[in-house]
C-alpha cells in the first residue's frame, strides 16, 4: 500500500515528502495532509498523484480508456491483494491472460496507471510462479515483462525472469 | 533469423510464435524494426494468429509516429527467432520505404523477374520446412564420465567419448576435474539436436567403453 505509493511517486517524478499512514485491519493507505482529513483508498491517492504530477493521460484518454483503467484499479483493489488465497490468485492470472491476448497494455494501446499498479500488486505473485506456470499464463507473464521493463517503473523491486525458449508448450 | 515469408501464412506462423512471449519485435518499446516487419506483411494476420494480430493492432496504433520511432529499419532477415533461415532475398523488402503508405499494396511494383525469384525461394523455403521443423531444439548437455581408478588412462578414455559420432551430436570442450584420491573425472561439454540424440543413447555408448568407464552422469543439460 504505503510502499507502492512512494514507488508510484517516484515513478511520476514527484519531489516526495509526503506523509503515509495506514488504516484498520485491511491497512488501508492514507495520504497525510496538514490542512485537514487527508486522503484515503490506494486507488484514489495514485489518481491525485497522478494528476499532482500531471500526467493525467496516465489516467486513460477517451471516455473509455478511462473507465477501462478505472475498471482495473478497481480489480486491483477489490482482487489483487496480501492476503489472496491460492485459488484467488490462480483465478486473477487465468482472467488476465485471457484478458491480455489481443492487448499490449491494459488499456489496450496505451501505458495507464493501471499497468502500474496492477505490476505492483502482482509482482510478489509472479515472483513465485514456476517456470511451467509463467508458460501457462503465457500473456500475463508477456505483459508483466514488457511493464517491468519501463522505464522508471521497477526500480528496487527484484526484476522477475522469464525465460526465453518455451520448454513446455507448442500449441497456443 | 528472419520469418521466412512473411507474406505466406508459414511465415506469419513463425512470427506469430514469436510474439507470443513479447510484445515488440525488438526490445520494450516500439521501434523501426516493428515497422519494417508491419510493412512487410500483407494485412492484420488472421484471427488464429491471435498473437501476431495483437501486435499488429497495437503497432498499428502507431501509424502517425512511424517516422519518429526509434532504431533504424534493417533488412527483414535480421529480425525474429535466431534459427530460422533467412530466406528473404532482394525480391521482398530491400525498400526505402518511409515514403511508402503503411496500407499500399507493393504488388504492382513487383517486377515479374522478382516475382518468379520469390516464387522459387517460397517453394525452396516450404520444402526445406517440411523436412525439418522451423525451430530445431538443441540442448547443451555437461557430462561427467567416471574412470575405475587414478590409473585410468584419461587422455585414452577421453579419446574414446569422442569418438562416439552421431548425427545431430556436437563434442565440446573438456576438462579433468579431480574428485579426491587421485581420481578425476572427464567433464566434457556436448550439443544435441533433442530430435536425434538423447542422454540414454550417450550414456549406452559411453558406458560401452568399460575398460575406462565406470559411469557416466549428466551434470548440467540446458535448453539452447
Amino acid at each position: 500500500g504505503a510502499e507502492e505509493l512512494q514507488l508510484l511517486e517516484r515513478l511520476l517524478g514527484l519531489p516526495g515528502g509526503n506523509k503515509y499512514g495506514v488504516q484498520g485491519e485491511r491497512k488501508v493507505p492514507v495520504l497525510q495532509s496538514n490542512s485537514g482529513p487527508g486522503l484515503t483508498g490506494l486507488m484514489t491517492i495514485a489518481a491525485h498523484l497522478v494528476r499532482q504530477a500531471r500526467r493525467e493521460q496516465l489516467l486513460g484518454s477517451t471516455a473509455e480508456e478511462k473507465a477501462v483503467v478505472q475498471q482495473w484499479l478497481e480489480y486491483r483493489v477489490t482482487r489483487v491483494n496480501g492476503g489472496s488465497s491460492k485459488e484467488d490468485t490462480r483465478t486473477v492470472l487465468k482472467d488476465l491472460n485471457i484478458y491480455l491476448e489481443d492487448k499490449v497494455y491494459l488499456a489496450g494501446n496505451t501505458f495507464t496507471l493501471a499497468d502500474i499498479l496492477m505490476y505492483y500488486g502482482l509482482h510478489h505473485i509472479m515472483v513465485d510462479l514456476t517456470v511451467q506456470e509463467k508458460e501457462k499464463y503465457l500473456n500475463v507473464s508477456r505483459w508483466f515483462n514488457h511493464i517491468q521493463h519501463y522505464p522508471g517503473v521497477r526500480q528496487h523491486l527484484s526484476n522477475v525472469v522469464f525465460i526465453k525458449n518455451r520448454l513446455y508448450t507448442n500449441a497456443h | 533469423m528472419g520469418f521466412g515469408d512473411l507474406k505466406s501464412a508459414a511465415g506469419l506462423r513463425v512470427l506469430n510464435d514469436f510474439l507470443a512471449d513479447k510484445s515488440y519485435i525488438e526490445g520494450y518499446v516500439p521501434s523501426q524494426a516493428d515497422i519494417a516487419v508491419f510493412e512487410a506483411i500483407a494485412g492484420p494476420p488472421p484471427a488464429d494468429l491471435f498473437h501476431a494480430l495483437r501486435w499488429y493492432n497495437h503497432i498499428k496504433s502507431y501509424e502517425k509516429q512511424k517516422a519518429s520511432l526509434p532504431g533504424v529499419k534493417k533488412a527483414l532477415g535480421k529480425y525474429g527467432p535466431a534459427d530460422v533461415e533467412d530466406t528473404t532475398g532482394a525480391a521482398t523488402d530491400s525498400k526505402d520505404d518511409d515514403d511508402i503508405d503503411l496500407f499500399g499494396s507493393d504488388d504492382e511494383e513487383e517486377s515479374e523477374e522478382a516475382k518468379k525469384l520469390r516464387e522459387e525461394r517460397l517453394a525452396q523455403y516450404e520444402s526445406k520446412k517440411s523436412k525439418k521443423p522451423a525451430v530445431v531444439a538443441k540442448s547443451s548437455i555437461l557430462l561427467d564420465v567416471k574412470p575405475w581408478d587414478d590409473e585410468t588412462d584419461m587422455a585414452k578414455l577421453e579419446e574414446c567419448v569422442r569418438s562416439i559420432q552421431a548425427d545431430g551430436l556436437v563434442w565440446g570442450s573438456s576438462k579433468l576435474v579431480p574428485v579426491g584420491y587421485g581420481i578425476k573425472k572427464l567433464q566434457i561439454q556436448c550439443v544435441v539436436e533433442d530430435d536425434k540424440v538423447g542422454t540414454d543413447m550417450l550414456e549406452e555408448r559411453i558406458t560401452a567403453f568399460e575398460d575406462y568407464v565406470q559411469s557416466m552422469d549428466v551434470a548440467a543439460f540446458n535448453k539452447i
